[in-house]
């Protein structure tokens, strides 16, 4: 007896053998989706974008202001238990001494201790402007449940970061012989806070993933490490 | 019982329930207009149309190399990948899995392929509980029904109903209000997640070029069942792959777009293989099952583009017919305009042979689709094949052959016309519509009124027109 696939594969091979269902068409060139202007601000768009999606910027003028900005994110909701990529993936120094200063333990180990966690905090890859999108690979000390276990998701992300359209990083992958998407198990693109619209199309957000969304965007690159 | 009377008994029923009739009123509005103004502010939504339908094409005249690439792929990232000739193995395979991984609880993302085999039911039936993750799966599944919809499975539902609902099964205090309803039913899944051991999801787009599986999805239970339990299997139908990742880009944006009006779906999750050895997190095997279930038999015949279908939902919305009877009259899976199309097909024909009919071919489906799908075309190929196949009765081919005559014989179109037209008149009320035709025409007017025909036909208006406007001084 042949098995499944051979079955399956004969089976199409067989209605492809008279000619192809449609034409061969050269498909060189793509048209992008998003509208956006030769001389558009790229991050004024992509903080105008998550705020449509219900993401919250801060926007940090160096590392100093952004290690404000996380100190009132975290001081101001009695946060007690953190889950954390390791900070040679989240491009601002000093929160370790900040948490201990804040007296929030760093949690590790398996999904039901991370789920315990008030908050995530990790870096981000790339930034989409035109859609308000992060892109988040799985890795070494990056952790896939910082961005999706806990209630809140603090992301740290600097400017240099952010690309105008989905097409362009899909294109700085290509430059790279799309290595990302075969060295992480997992990229996720977030974009917004987690919503539904299953009941009766009504918009509502926090469902199963994170119920906030914050992302702490440093601008002056100058001064980084 | 015939099956016509099955399907024409379920649409009485859904045209005379007043809560489907308020909740597809409230939703398939909001999800047309959603769409509509997506997808004006893009560059070109034509050409973007364009090329999303050249993407599907060239994976469907590649389909058995591009799987065979995936394949390829997907092992060499760490997978395993399983074939099912049809839904009874897919079911088979999966229960084998379970059984080798010792597998007591399934979360599962949203998948429409295990629609189709009703795995849910297998998986129970040998004591494995299994739990849908997604808000509007889960709440059908508590209600012990089946989506009605292709991306908002309950949209049959009102949130009184769903209220209701919750408030009987799981205790929860009643509300009018979905945000207090989703919130309950998060704190609910949560245990789940961490419970499962296996994680079910359905697949959006395969990207054979790097062996890599796309969910789209906004609620964040794709991930989480895709991430949380040591087993992840995805399942997709052979139709799925694509072979690049700039098909991807094009085609993922007008899913999102068409499906909801959003620019990207909140959680667009691209996985390939299980974690990595130096990963902390993420499943530690990745299955992905590859189902036929009856599509190779489309593939290569005149129905091939509905093997295009990205299953955005968009033609549900915009067509007038589903507007009106909801998803649960069409009988199976997949409802609305391209239901009715991928139903015949892959049950065959003898499946509620009345769906390619329940269409006005309007071509609303077809302008609303983001890969071109000639849907009214198809609809017409499938009546065509059902007359051939017999499915027509004496009176109804009698009938065609008669309109037939007349259409090919100026005179007896003319003389018909105006016999017509003073049949009409006499049986029409005041306001020119007919409450009761005489059988066999009365079950048109079972439930709707017919339009008496004009007294002055449309030839002679034209007539009459065209010599006003042939007088100098007077316009038309």
């Amino acid at each position: 007896m042949s098995s499944a696939r051979e079955d399956i594969l004969g089976r199409l091979r067989r209605a492809l053998a008279q000619q192809p269902p449609f034409p061969n068409q050269p498909r060189a060139s793509y048209l992008p989706v998003t509208r956006l202007s030769p001389d558009e601000d790229l991050k004024a768009r992509f903080i105008a974008e998550c705020e449509r999606v219900k993401g919250i910027v801060h926007r940090a003028p160096d590392e100093a202001a952004a290690r404000d900005a996380l100190r009132d994110l975290l001081a101001g909701r009695n946060v007690r238990r953190v889950i954390l990529w390791d900070e040679a993936h989240i491009p601002l120094s000093g929160i370790a001494t900040l948490l201990q200063a804040l007296g929030i333990a760093r949690i590790q180990g398996d999904n039901a201790e991370v789920a315990t966690a008030d908050v995530g905090i990790t870096g981000a890859d790339w930034a989409i402007a035109a859609t308000g999108t992060l892109v988040l690979s799985s890795g070494p000390g990056k952790p896939r449940m910082a961005s999706l276990l806990p209630p809140m998701h603090i992301a740290v992300l600097t400017e240099d970061r952010i690309v105008p359209r989905l097409e362009d990083y899909i294109a700085a992958q290509r430059a790279r012989q799309l290595g990302a998407f075969r060295r992480s198990s997992n990229i996720t693109l977030i974009t917004g806070s987690s919503r539904t619209s299953d009941i009766e199309m009504h918009p509502v957000f926090g469902v199963h993933g994170p119920l906030a969304l914050y992302i702490i965007l440093i601008e002056n690159l100058s001064e980084r490490r | 019982m015939s099956r016509t009377t099955q399907f024409s008994q379920s649409v009485t029923v859904a045209l005379s329930d007043i809560q489907l009739q308020t909740a597809l009123d409230r939703g398939t509005t909001r999800g047309v207009n959603a769409r509509i103004a997506a997808m004006v502010e893009t560059t070109d939504a034509d050409a973007l149309r364009r090329q999303a339908r050249l993407a599907r094409e060239h994976a469907l005249n590649h389909l058995p190399d591009l799987l065979e690439q995936l394949e390829r792929n997907v092992i060499a990232n760490g997978g395993h990948v399983l074939w099912a000739r049809d839904a009874a193995e897919l079911n088979q395979v999966i229960l084998d899995l379970c059984q080798k991984h010792g597998v007591r609880c399934v979360t599962k993302g949203k998948s429409m392929v295990t629609e189709e085999s009703e795995l849910n039911h297998a998986l129970e039936a040998h004591g494995i509980e299994v739990t849908e993750s997604d808000l509007g799966e889960y709440i059908i599944q508590l209600a012990g029904e089946t989506p009605s919809h292709i991306v908002f499975p309950m949209l049959h539902k009102t949130k009184e109903a769903t209220a209701q609902l919750l408030h009987d099964k799981l205790g929860m205090p009643m509300t009018d209000r979905p945000e207090e309803m989703t919130r309950f039913v998060r704190g609910v899944m949560r245990r789940k997640y961490l419970e499962a051991d296996m994680g079910i999801s359905g697949v959006n787009f395969a990207i054979a070029e790097t062996g890599t599986i796309a969910t789209v999805e906004n609620e964040g239970n794709n991930r989480l069942s895709t991430s949380a339990p040591r087993v992840h299997v995805a399942v997709m139908g052979v139709e799925k792959v694509i072979a690049t990742w700039e098909d991807y880009a094009i085609l993922v944006q007008l899913l999102a777009r068409s499906a909801t009006g959003q620019r990207l779906s909140v959680y667009n999750n691209l996985m390939s293989g299980p974690r990595r050895p130096d990963e902390p997190d993420g499943p530690e095997v990745f299955y992905l099952i590859i189902m036929d279930n009856g599509r190779s038999h489309i593939l290569g015949s005149e129905y091939t583009e509905s093997l295009a279908c990205i299953r955005c939902g968009a033609c549900l919305n915009a067509c007038p017919v589903y507007q009106n009877i909801g998803g649960h009259a069409y009988g199976w899976v997949y409802p609305g305009p391209i239901g009715s199309i991928i139903s015949p097909l892959l049950l065959g024909p003898t499946h509620a042979p009345e769906l390619p009919y329940a269409s006005s071919l309007c071509g609303a489906c077809q302008a609303a689709c983001p890969v071109e799908i000639n849907i009214p075309d198809m609809l017409l190929k499938l009546r065509r094949d059902l007359v051939q196949a017999g499915d027509a009765t004496l009176a109804w081919r009698a009938g065609m052959r008669l309109w037939r005559q007349a259409m090919l014989s100026p005179a007896l179109y003319r003389s018909g016309g105006w016999l017509a037209s003073l049949a009409t008149q006499m049986l029409a009320n005041a306001e020119g519509k007919i409450e009761s035709l005489p059988p066999p025409l009365k079950a048109w007017t079972d439930s709707r009124d017919f339009p008496a025909f004009a007294k002055q036909p449309f030839r002679e208006r034209l007539k009459q027109r065209r010599r006003s406007q042939a007088r100098p001084g007077v316009s038309g």
